[in-house]
């Protein structure tokens, strides 16, 4: 009975999985097969991603995304670390305050967020462009980077800054050999949370793309709506591989729900 | 220089950035938002505007809106039942059942797609949904000469690819609370005579509530201001609030029409979360 | 080694005072005990000695130099925190010689004096671990080992011993002990256990709301405490209310409350005067009443309400009148008395402490 249950259950995961990995799969293998119209029987060929080299307008928009992406982490992982560096080592009035306002960039339909950017930087001449879909990126960046740094600030005390004083570290002595060394896990992980959530973004790029500039995302986005070709197979499982692949280097340095085994 | 001084000037230099940066990007948008939704005019077009309740009016006034509005929310409501019918199941076995290397491997599986992109996995359904897709192939082979099948363009669709999106939400959320209840608070309400049935039922599920509350309000909010989801794999069948909303901005330029739309949106969500509230506070946030 | 002096320390948050004007000196080369409730001040006075805290008024002498103006990592100290605060990311060796590496001790000597340390906490061989492959004993070493390293003037631990279990602390408590003299640092520390501050320390104070109550040797503050909170602090003792109803030379005679007399030392009392009696339970025998037994002076007759057995030791709650007397009793060849027997309960004089309410 009991092995039956185990059984049971070991498949019941196993389903859950097929569910979220197989159309995923499906993509995956279509990218790789000749036909360009789901034609089976399977056959192996590159060609959808040679015809990726040559498409000028994904590659522009996957540039354009690669490097929003990578500002985006710099600038979101740097004043999101700052930001839960003063949450975690100081007390002051106006703390929850401050720490309640990161909810509404998450909690607030992207829909809503992206429209409202819009219409603001519209009306401030900030204009949409690349420029205004990093602004936007870092906002929905910083509410992440503030927790996963905060969560691990929170795992060490603060006696051990006091410690490394208490034995004539100066200040900078205690940031650069104490809290550099015990956060950069936390750093680490948060900018690659911030790639991510840049890298994948795209309601908001949707509504602050003008005509002609486009994120990776936004211009699959359009190629969808106008029409299908296979080369969006072969991005999107280029995408794919990239997010799957920076998320796996988070769990090294970032362990989810909250499962800590005992020597670590 | 005090050091109190010192440390508020370090508390305001630490956190100042990142919240100018939320400020402008956030929040003075919502305020530039919710002021545009009482014009008359939208900022397209150069004459001068003013204010105008003409816009929430149009919503309540035209019954256009209302079967969008209503099959935003019962997609919301459809798309959490089952992310909670699948996933909690699944968050129980891991939590309660599968240990070691193999939980943290499994774990790991489910919340990995939910970081790539969203809208690679939503157009990856259409390749498994339309006719001659996987799902037509495969019940084509084992009953030749069936009817075809194409789910593609049709509200299963739309729900298919949500609960596709959305579902490692919902295993998060409650394996975290699952995890954090006592495997001796199991073995007490058995002990006290209660079966397997009656201590998940008495037991288990309320402990878990914060967990399964908090993933249905992850997930019910960004359903029900869904557009590309729907669009994709919905066609033209379904049009949601969320479509709506899209399109004020960027077909018929609306703007002011658009923003009040948004901000009825908004409202809902608001009153979602109002309702989900008190259980998360009661049970002291779960997580 | 030094002598530290606190001179008037006063700390207050908004209406809460931390601090309420303490003054205390700490001998060279004393092993002195803060004790106290929880928000009595005494972890506020040890941080205010690290630095951590700017004291509103008051200076820290150390050999005589104010050092309440300048920075936690000039003040030459040693501190052994609460969790021990070792640095995770760093060896067991490093974590001992961080104190040395910041202040560019030459390496060689780094290396000297980082075993030399180990071999005073007896670790030598773990140089290598990192903190969390260490036991909570073995941890409790190295922090020790790295507080010391760097000769600080003076030694502050922060309930260095309560998350160890009750093993483990008596035999860390002989260990802090016996490394305190080896160096005859002068050492500062904080605990709630207040059996510990009795065994390790030279001298103890009593902390209450921001002041000290009492300050001395600890079987000077335990068979002498000047007040009921100093007395119900460290260990137990009944208290007894009653009256001055004659002074006779050196013992007073009084008339207790809840009925009967007891002596006490006549010093300041005149007749009238009410009195309250600290009396410790180990000080009162206790034994089956005979039947013809009559009261008289520190001879109480009375009734057991409970009687706790507890291996080495018993403990008895007499109910005499409305006062509930608790003794406490060697487990000697007699068979514990049952409750609801008889019981007659007499004292010796000298142990009857007046104290102030």
């Amino acid at each position: 009975m009991r092995r039956l249950l185990d059984g049971g259950i070991r498949f019941y995961l196993i389903l859950v999985l097929v569910f979220l990995y197989l159309p995923i799969l499906v993509m995956a293998l279509l990218a790789f097969n000749k036909s360009p119209l789901y034609g089976l029987p399977f056959e192996f060929d590159l060609v959808w991603f040679d015809a990726l080299a040559n498409n000028k307008r994904l590659l522009t928009a996957g540039w354009n995304s690669v490097w929003i992406a990578l500002a985006n982490t710099l600038i979101a992982t740097s004043l999101g670390t700052m930001a839960a560096v003063a949450f975690g080592r100081y007390s002051f009035r106006g703390k929850t305050l401050l720490q309640a306002l990161l909810f509404p960039p998450i909690a607030i339909p992207w829909l809503v967020i992206g429209t409202a950017m819009l219409v603001f930087f519209f009306w401030s001449g900030i204009g949409r462009g690349l420029h205004s879909i990093l602004l936007g990126h870092v906002a929905l960046s910083l509410p992440y980077v503030i927790f996963v740094v905060g969560a691990r600030l929170n795992d060490y005390p603060k006696a051990l800054e006091e410690a490394a004083a208490t034995l004539g570290a100066t200040p900078w002595q205690v940031f650069r050999r104490v809290s550099v060394p015990i956060l950069a896990p936390g750093v680490v992980a948060a900018s690659l949370f911030a790639f991510a959530v840049s890298f994948d973004q795209f309601v908001i790029s949707y509504f602050l793309a003008p005509p002609g500039v486009t994120t990776l995302p936004v211009e699959i986005y359009t190629s969808i709506r106008k029409g299908f070709t296979p080369e969006i197979n072969a991005i999107s499982t280029i995408i794919i591989a990239v997010s799957m692949g920076l998320m796996l280097i988070v769990a090294r340095f970032y362990r989810f729900g909250g499962e800590r085994s005992g020597n670590e | 220089m005090t050091p109190t001084t010192r440390t508020r000037w370090a508390i305001l230099g630490l956190t100042g950035p990142a919240y100018l940066w939320l400020a402008g990007t956030i929040f003075l948008p919502l305020t530039a938002m919710l002021v545009l939704s009482f014009l008359d005019k939208s900022p397209l077009v150069p004459q001068p505007a003013s204010f105008t309740l003409a816009n929430y009016q149009a919503y309540f006034s035209k019954s256009f809106y209302w079967p969008l509005t209503r099959w935003s929310i019962e997609l919301g409501l459809w798309v959490t039942l089952f992310c909670f019918l699948i996933g909690y199941p699944a968050a129980f076995a891991l939590a309660k059942r599968v240990k070691g290397r193999w939980r943290e491997a499994i774990f790991l599986l489910i919340v990995l797609p939910f970081w790539s992109n969203a809208l690679v996995r939503v157009f990856s359904w259409t390749m498994v949904l339309r006719s001659n897709g996987i799902v037509d192939v495969a019940v084509q082979s084992v009953f030749p000469g069936a009817p075809t099948i194409d789910l593609l363009f049709s509200y299963p669709a739309v729900i298919i690819g949500l609960v596709h999106s959305y579902l490692p939400y919902m295993i998060l959320t409650c394996y975290i609370a699952l995890q954090a209840i006592d495997d001796s608070l199991i073995e007490a309400g058995r002990s006290l005579g209660a079966n397997r049935f009656t201590t998940f039922y008495r037991v288990i599920l309320p402990l878990s509530l914060p967990g399964i509350v908090s993933g249905a309000a992850l997930i019910f909010v960004p359903v029900i201001g869904s557009f590309m989801e729907p669009r994709i794999l919905g066609g033209t069948k379904g049009a949601t609030l969320g479509m709506n909303i899209e399109e004020q901005f960027t077909v018929t330029a609306n703007w002011p029409l658009g923003a009040a739309l948004s901000f009825i949106l908004l409202a809902i969500v608001l009153v979602i979360f109002g309702i989900l509230y008190p259980v998360l506070r009661r049970q002291g946030g779960g997580a | 080694m030094s002598e530290v002096a606190v001179i008037g320390a006063v700390k207050r948050y908004g209406q809460v005072v931390a601090l309420g004007g303490v003054d205390l000196t700490f001998a060279d080369g004393e092993f002195f005990g803060l004790l106290g409730p929880s928000g009595s001040g005494k972890t506020t006075l040890l941080r205010a000695i690290a630095g951590f805290i700017d004291m509103d008024a008051g200076e820290i002498r150390v050999d005589g130099t104010d050092i309440a103006r300048i920075p936690v990592h000039k003040r030459n100290i040693g501190m052994v925190f609460q969790n021990y605060a070792l640095f995770p990311h760093l060896s067991v060796a490093e974590n001992i010689a961080f104190g040395l590496d910041v202040r560019n001790v030459p390496k060689g000597e780094i290396r000297a004096r980082v075993g030399e340390s180990l071999d005073l906490v007896r670790l030598s061989g773990l140089e290598g671990r990192r903190p969390r492959q260490l036991s909570g004993g073995q941890q409790q070493r190295v922090a020790l080992a790295r507080a010391l390293v760097t000769r600080p003037q003076v030694l502050l631990l922060d309930e260095p011993l309560s998350a160890l279990d009750k093993h483990l602390r008596q035999e860390m408590q002989v260990e802090l002990r016996r490394i305190q003299r080896q160096i005859g640092i002068t050492t500062i520390f904080v605990t709630h256990d207040q059996e510990e501050a009795l065994t390790l320390s030279d001298r103890v104070a009593i902390f209450n709301q921001g002041r000290v109550v009492q300050a001395g040797a600890p079987r000077e503050v335990y068979e002498r405490p000047v007040n009921r909170f100093a007395a119900g602090f460290l260990g137990e003792a009944n208290f007894l209310q009653g009256k001055v109803v004659e002074v006779a030379g050196a013992a007073a005679r009084v008339e207790l409350a809840s009925g009967g007399q007891i002596l006490v030392p006549a010093t300041g009392l005149s007749v009238g005067a009410p009195v309250l009696v600290a009396l410790r339970p180990e000080k009162i025998s206790i034994d089956p009443a005979p039947a013809d037994a009559a009261v008289a002076p520190n001879r109480i007759l009375g009734k057991v309400s409970a009687a706790i057995f507890s291996g080495s030791s018993l403990t008895y709650r007499v109910a005499a009148g409305d006062q509930t007397v608790i003794v406490f009793e060697q487990n000697k060849s007699r068979a514990p008395l049952a409750e609801g027997s008889a019981v007659v309960l007499d004292w010796p004089v000298a142990d009857n402490v007046v104290v102030a309410p």
